[in-house]
């Protein structure tokens, strides 16, 4: 194995095992904060997928913004709450699981499914796709941002009028209300 | 296999140096505050008291650990390391010289931006982690500051990409020096592609960038948790902020955290508007002082002592200006700095189609 090999498969066992541990622990912040392994280990394997580019933006919005958003939401509540959350429903677990477990299944059978029954090689735009690859040293973000800015333009002006909406709204909703 | 070595050999390399700095901007900072405030600062532990941050380290590594009661362990042992590493990670990409750069990558500008913004996150642990009421207030101060300052900040920076055209910390350092390929124009009219210098430096390229720096100057200082920002760790109200817990190795941690961040703030923007590694002398005539000025040890004496200005200015206003308070904080950030940072971003755009 090469060392990329041997790095690749460390991130994604670093991703599936925080990302277990997320959802089974109990804590809720030590969760939010193993969700940070998860998504920086995600990153790890984003570059590996010779998206760098994508694996920054996720530590810039997940990490920087999103989860920091998180953990603030929770600082603020109750601590007493966040430590014991629901304990008078703790008889019946198992019942409680039970949704969860089948729904997580048959989603795992249906990507099994769909594993075993698609030949990749089968389609000719992946056969074709061979000489039409990113290299390790290509510059990504240059055919990015070419990219955004011609091809994919619409979709990302209608995504940042969405952005700028909300910002409006939240603004809105955070504004003093004038005594009347 | 040799490549690993290098690469092994350079971060520990880098980290020694980062430790070293720390160490000794410890005590510059002390000197500094002593002149300021006409006293003599340390004196006792070697001449003038220069050995004195390393007796202090000396004494931190002897201490014990102490882990409070009622603290979350797991995420108190690991806040320091997390507040570390973040700001040590972005050394990776910072350019040292001509060919003297760890990583150049083509996303240089927008990864140090981004593993700065997981200090936030190291930071919320600590506060969280000690279970203390004031760390926990410092640490919700500090994030929130350092999130909002986090937006002048970068469209500061890209206003300076824009006139760089490059993402790569090192192509933008090169196009500030006598060994750019493509031509630079001091203040948009006079070519000073063989003159190099300060002429070529971005403020000088594109004269508003002037402003845009002094913004990014002011959003690192908040970044840092520096005064007159310094209001996590503001010791007349919350004892000290979000370390207060610490001790030990892991205080030296967290404080080395702090001072790397100062140098790495700093670097970032000398990298951005101050020509990075390249000499302020210009070529006058036959007197080339700016290509007998430049080489890989140039390039490290001219960026560490620019930084060095940068970090005793940080010094300086430390202890010259007083406290902000928090909404006068946030007016600063959301009122005056974020809409002249767009401005320049403007301006950059237009001088981008217009003059260059």
């Amino acid at each position: 194995m090469t060392v990329e090999q041997i790095l690749f498969y460390v991130m994604s066992a670093i991703a599936l095992l925080s990302a277990l541990l997320v959802v089974s622990q109990k804590n809720f912040v030590r969760s939010i904060f193993l969700f940070f392994l998860t998504l920086f280990s995600m990153a790890g394997l984003f570059v590996f997928a010779l998206a760098d580019f994508v694996a920054i933006t996720q530590l810039v919005i997940y990490v920087g913004g999103v989860l920091v958003l998180m953990i603030f939401a929770f600082l603020l509540s109750n601590r007493e709450l966040l430590n014991n959350p629901d304990s008078s429903k703790q008889q019946s677990s198992f019942l409680h699981y039970l949704p969860g477990i089948l729904v997580s299944m048959l989603f795992f059978g249906v990507l099994l499914f769909v594993f075993s029954d698609l030949h990749p090689e089968s389609f000719q735009w992946i056969a074709q796709s061979e000489l039409n690859t990113l290299k390790p040293q290509d510059n990504t973000i240059h055919y990015l941002g070419i990219n955004i800015m011609t091809r994919y333009l619409l979709p990302f002006e209608v995504v940042s009028v969405l952005l700028l909406m909300a910002l409006i709204g939240a603004a809105h909703i955070a504004r003093k209300e004038r005594d009347r | 296999m040799d490549f690993y070595i290098t690469y092994i050999l350079v971060a520990v390399v880098l980290f020694s140096f980062v430790a070293v700095f720390a160490l000794f901007a410890v005590y510059a900072e002390r000197k500094v505050s002593a002149f300021i405030q006409d006293r003599l600062g340390p004196m006792e532990v070697g001449k003038y008291g220069s050995l004195q941050t390393i007796a202090d380290i000396l004494k931190m590594l002897q201490k014990e650990f102490i882990i409070p009661a009622a603290a979350d362990k797991i995420l108190f042992a690991a806040a320091p390391v997390i507040i570390f590493l973040s700001v040590y990670m972005g050394f990776a990409t910072l350019p040292w010289g001509p060919d003297l750069v760890p990583t150049a990558l083509n996303l240089g500008v927008f990864y140090v931006f981004a593993i700065v913004s997981i200090e936030a996150v190291g930071i919320l642990m600590a506060g969280w982690g000690s279970n203390n009421k004031y760390s926990l207030l410092g640490a919700l101060r500090s994030v929130a500051q350092v999130v909002s300052y986090e937006i002048p900040a970068g469209v500061a920076i890209i206003s300076a990409v824009m006139i760089s055209q490059t993402l790569d910390l090192q192509e933008i350092t090169m196009k500030q020096g006598v060994l750019s390929a493509v031509s630079m124009k001091f203040l948009g009219f006079w070519d000073v592609s063989e003159i190099g210098g300060f002429f070529a430096w971005n403020i000088f390229q594109a004269p508003h960038l002037i402003i845009a720096y002094v913004i990014y100057f002011i959003a690192s200082l908040a970044e840092c948790n520096r005064a007159p920002f310094d209001i996590p760790e503001a010791e007349s109200e919350l004892v000290s902020g979000f370390h207060t817990e610490y001790s030990g190795m892991r205080f030296a941690f967290i404080f080395l955290g702090e001072y790397s961040m100062m140098f790495l703030t700093g670097m970032f923007g000398v990298v951005l508007f101050l020509g990075g590694w390249n000499t302020f002398l210009p070529n006058v005539g036959s007197l080339r002082l700016a290509d007998w000025t430049t080489g890989p040890f140039w390039g490290v004496f001219w960026i560490v002592s620019k930084v060095f200005i940068i970090v005793g200015t940080q010094m300086w206003l430390r202890w010259t200006l007083p406290r902000l308070r928090v909404d006068q904080l946030m007016n600063l950030c959301w009122k005056v700095l974020t809409p002249l940072a767009f401005f320049c971003m403007l301006i950059s755009g237009i001088w981008q189609l217009l003059v260059m």
